[in-house]
This record gives structure tokens, sequence and C-alpha cells, in this order.
């Protein structure tokens, strides 16, 4: 499970550490996550998820340890050009439109390419909504377009915090099929949630409980293991909490 | 620096303005009704009628005066009353409002060289609510009496080398940097709260972007803005347009035409970088806020100490020596100065102060630029 950082690693972490006072967050992970895969980080709310892809991008400053992504070492501004970040707020402007939402990050990310925007709009079907202040937009609009906003650079590595929350089943399949596209493409993806029931979504787990990671492997190889039928059983199993704190 | 990036902050903050029909109110109308209030209440606001009574406790010999003051009060339009007899019976009338102020001629603690009149003791009684109209009437009283009673004494009257005397035309220049600063401090400090809080920060520096190039990027976007807020008050304040009377509506003159004694343009500049300042003193204290009530919590901790200090009503040099190297820390007290400078006494930049005034005020804008580019990252727990 763990060998030495290589280039091919899309992210890598050794040892990384955050410590808030007397809770520790993210407690002494090594990680290697190979390019082109859908990697699902799971626990229950406050196990540490935000703050674990925070010290991987490197915006919050591990209190040890280092975090790698492709094969740099976090945090670097330039290698951020290659790194997409899909928020757990929105993380958009409602006073914006869409079309300026996405133009003013594409600008931010060195995308300067108008096509590949539309095709971005196209992908997340907000093409008939190009002028509609993010205010008008529904929940579930929003969060399509805070994961255009996340894409428009095509990045190699994708963070996205609980990427379907406050999502209808509907759009949640749709994100799925996104989602594997774009690990198609080669890029990875690391894509937090707390609904277990995702989990099968994923080429690969990292269940997480108080910034411990308690278990790794693909979803069938976790339930094999515990000997159960469903991750959050199998959560309960390895001694993690299924609920939140 | 890339400039693209910058641009782009720039460029948005411009585009959220277009939607947000307050804050564009609040910055373009907001300062012109404000200034608009204030010329009118400080010009045309006064005493609009005085009872006045003249107290006469000296008998026959005082009639000479009391008759004097009388007619030269009366020639002034105020009413003159003379059926008071004694100082206590004018309190009273004070107090009851049926006067607004007494002149009490008495006499003196000893006698007075002159053969003709006793050592004459004028006192004048006023309300004591209003220090303003209070102000007033004792000047108009002391312009009666020295010409009334000016065989007692040299006449004295008052002359300024800068404008003329006007109080609300020495305080306008100042006015504009406070409204200014203020304003776009508020709009500053709750825009970059609403970055912070909505997470849409966190995302800013997830990207390539430097810190530094959001600092520039707000202060251009925002400076963009306050140039333009300048640029109105400046017109509305320095300038007049007049409106014939069309139809049923009355004429009317637009602007209040402040005498301007400088060029307007340094005036602009100064309130310029004096709005810079304000951007980045409002992204730096958002660092400390969490709602967008806790930077409204600012005001009295940072805009009002300011509006105390900074030489707007008091000169900073009056001010007790405690207070004088604060006041020196603060930007509104180079703005107000400079401005003064400029507007009212006419200097331009061949003069140091003016010279000094923007040196330090360019110095506390990237002072300030650089302490909110620093508290950018701070962690949010």
């Amino acid at each position: 499970m763990s060998t030495s950082p290589t280039v091919e690693d899309a992210i890598s972490a050794r040892g990384l550490t955050k410590r808030f006072g007397s809770i520790v967050a993210v407690n002494d992970l090594d990680l290697d996550l190979a390019p082109g895969r859908i990697y699902g980080l799971l626990g229950p709310n406050g196990s540490g998820k935000t703050t674990l892809i925070r010290c991987l991008i490197g915006l919050a400053r591990p209190t040890a340890g280092e975090s790698r992504v492709l094969g740099v070492r976090m945090p670097d501004r330039v290698n951020l050009g290659r790194v997409g970040y899909m928020t757990q707020s929105d993380g958009i402007y409602n006073e914006l439109s869409v079309w300026e939402n996405l133009r003013f990050f594409a600008a931010l990310a060195g995308q300067l390419d108008r096509a590949v925007l539309d095709e971005i709009l196209e992908l997340v079907q907000l093409s008939d909504r190009r002028g509609t202040p993010v205010l008008e937009l529904s929940g579930g609009m929003r969060r399509r377009l805070s994961l255009a906003c996340a894409l428009v650079h095509r990045p190699s590595v994708l963070f996205l915090d609980e990427p379907t929350v406050g999502v209808d089943p509907e759009l949640r399949v749709e994100f799925w099929t996104y989602f594997r596209r774009l690990a198609s493409e080669g890029r990875t993806l690391v894509v937090s949630s707390h609904v277990m029931d995702e989990a099968h979504r994923c080429d690969e787990l990292l269940l997480i409980f108080h910034g411990k990671l308690l278990a790794r492997g693909s979803p069938s190889e976790i339930l094999h293991q515990t000997g159960t039928d469903d991750i959050e059983q199998a959560f309960l199993k390895l001694g993690g909490s299924g609920r939140g704190e | 620096m890339n400039t693209r990036r910058t641009l782009a902050i720039s460029r948005r903050i411009a585009e959220m303005f277009r939607r947000d029909h307050r804050s564009l109110a609040l910055m373009f109308l907001a300062p012109i009704v404000i200034m608009a209030l204030l010329g009118w209440v400080l010009r045309d606001a006064g005493p609009t009628s005085t009872n006045v009574a003249i107290v006469n406790e000296l008998g026959s010999i005082g009639t000479p005066v009391s008759e004097g003051l009388a007619s030269a009060l009366s020639g002034g339009g105020m009413n003159v009353k003379l059926d008071i007899a004694d100082e206590a019976a004018a309190r009273q009338a004070l107090r009851d409002g049926t006067i607004d102020v007494a002149v009490v001629l008495a006499t003196g603690g000893s006698t007075s060289a002159s053969a003709s009149l006793p050592n004459l003791d004028i006192t004048i009684i006023t309300p004591g609510l209003s220090p303003a109209d209070d102000a007033d009437r004792i000047g108009a009283l002391r312009q009666a009496l020295a010409t009334s009673v000016g065989q007692l004494g040299p006449t004295i009257s008052q002359e300024t080398i800068y404008g003329n005397g006007n109080f609300f035309d020495a305080f306008t220049p100042a006015l504009v940097g406070f409204v200014v600063f203020f304003l776009v401090f508020i709009l500053t400090g709750i825009s970059f709260l609403r970055e912070r809080v909505g997470g849409t920060l966190e995302r800013l520096l997830a990207t390539p972007v430097r810190r530094l190039e959001i600092v520039v990027g707000y202060s251009v976007g925002f400076g963009f803005f306050a140039l333009v807020q300048v640029a109105l008050v400046m017109l509305f304040v320095l300038g007049t347009i007049h409106i014939g009377a069309i139809g049923p509506l009355p004429e009317v003159n637009f602007g209040l035409g402040v005498p301007s004694a400088g060029s307007p343009w340094l005036a602009f500049v100064i309130t310029l970088l004096l709005a810079i300042s304000a951007v980045n003193l409002g992204i730096f204290l958002s660092t400390f806020a969490r709602t967008e009530f806790q930077i409204l919590q600012f005001i009295p901790l940072v805009i009002v100490p300011q509006g105390v200090l900074s030489g707007i009503f008091w000169p900073v040099d009056a001010l007790p020596g405690v207070l004088q190297p604060i006041a020196w820390l603060m930007p509104m007290t180079y703005g107000i100065d400079g401005l003064r400078e400029v507007l009212v006494k006419g200097s331009g930049l061949d003069v140091w102060q003016v010279q000094l005034d923007l040196l330090v005020l360019a110095g506390i804008a990237l002072l300030l630029a650089a302490l909110a580019s620093l508290t950018i990252r701070r962690e949010v727990v």
C-alpha cells in the first residue's frame, strides 16, 4: 500500500497531519493515488475529509508531513493550474450570470479558449442558462455550475468535496456519468461523500475516520474483507461510526 | 503579477455592481444626498426670527445705549422688546421661550473714566440649547453693539485669508473625504467578507492566482467605482447647474457651487488615494469578521475615531497631546489636510504640505494593500 512517491502517482501524501489545537483532523496519513481513477473519500461528517482535501491541495498548511500533486510538492501556485476543486459550498457568485462565473474562473485558471467553455456548459446542460444570474438558478443548477467552474481548465486532478449534496437522484446519476467520462480521459478524481450508497461507483474507496485511514480498496474488496454486504456495515465493523458525530 | 487575472477580478467586481442596484445607489446617490442635505442645512439654516429683550438696569443713564442698540437691532431684522425691567425677569422670559436672547445693561464694578457714562457691563444671555443659533445671534448682537456703543471702544470687524468665512465652504472638502472613505470601506469590507464566507475565496485560492493580484484587482475594481463616485461628488459640490423654471416647476440650482481655490484634479487624486486605502482596509479587516454585522461593528472602531480625530471638525494641532500621534496614523488625516490645502487654500503640487499628504496617503495605501494580501490566506478553522 505504501510505496515511495513517483511521478506516476497523481496524488501522494507522506505522514500528512493536521491539528487544530487538540483536535487531530488528519492523522499521519500516507496515500498514493494513481491517475485515471475515481477515489471515493468516505467518512461521516467531521471525519476530516474536507481538511484532508485542503491539505492535499495546499490550502491548509499541514502540521506535519507533505503532499504531492502530479509529483509537485504542494502548496505550489503554478501547479494549481492543473488542479480542479469543487468546494462543498457552491463557491460561485450569486450576483453574476452563469457565463460570467464560468468566464471568471476560466480567466483565473488560464483557460482562454471560449470553445472549451461552451463545451463544458453543454456537458452540465446549462447552455440555455448562459445569461441567467445564479440567484435565479435552482439548487441543482448551482451544483452543476459549481462543477463546471472546477472543470474550466481541464484539470488533470479533480477534488470534488461532497459534489452530490442536495442533488436529486436523477442529477446524481448524471454527475457520476460525467465523473466516469473524466476518469476515462486519464484524470484523477477524489470525490468525498458521506452518502455510503455512492461508494460502489468509485474505483477505490478510502474510508476515513477521525483523520485516520481505516481501510482502502475497491468496494467489493472492502465488503469481502469485512464480510458485510453494504459499506455502512463495513464502516461500523472497521470501528468507524456510520453516523455524524 | 499577471494582468489578465488581475483584470478578471476587477471586471468581476464591475459585473457584480451592475446587477446590484442598491450598492450602486449607496455608492453614487448616497454621498450626493448627504452633501446636499448638509449644504442646505449648514448654509440656509439659522435663526428665522429673533426676539431680543434689551434690559436696561441703568435707568435714564442707559437709555441712549439701549435706544441705539434697539434701532440697530430692529434694522437687522430682530424683534426688540424693551419692557423687561430686570435680569431675573429676562431669565424667566428665556425659560418661557418668549424671547430668544437678552441683553442686560448693568453698572460695572468700578466707575468709568468717561464722564458721560458709568462703567458699563453688558451681559448677553441665551438659552444655550442650540449653540449654532446662539452663536449667530451673539454675532449679530456684537455687530449691533459695536455700532451703537461705538464710542466705548474700537470697532471690531472680521476678515479671512482663505474663503469667505462660510462654515460650509471650509467644511466641505473634509466631508467629501470622509463620505468617500466611509462608503468605500463598508462596500469592500462586506463584499470581501462574502467572498470568504461564500466559499469563493477558497476557490480563488485553489487557482494559480496570487494574493497580490486579488488585492490589486479589488483596488482597481472598487477604485474605478470610487473614481466615478468622487467625480460625481466633486461635480456636485464644486459646480452649479442652473435649470430654469419649466412650466409649474420652479427654477432650481443643482450643485452646491462651493468655491474651489485650487485644482479640482489634484483634489480628485487625493480623494482617490483615500478610497484605495479604504478598499484595502476593508479587505484587511474582513479577516477579523465572520458576518456582515461584524463588519458594521468596525464602524465605531475604525470610522468614528477618524471622523473625530482627523481634523474634520477640530484641527489636529488643537487635539489633546495624547491623541495627536493617533491622528497622524490615520489616512483620513492626510486626505482631509490635502483636500483643505487644495480646495480652500488653493495650494498646488509645489506646496510641500500637499506633497507630504500625497506621499503619506500613497504609503498608507501600499501598506494596507500589503497587510490585506498577507491576511488573505489566513486559515479558516
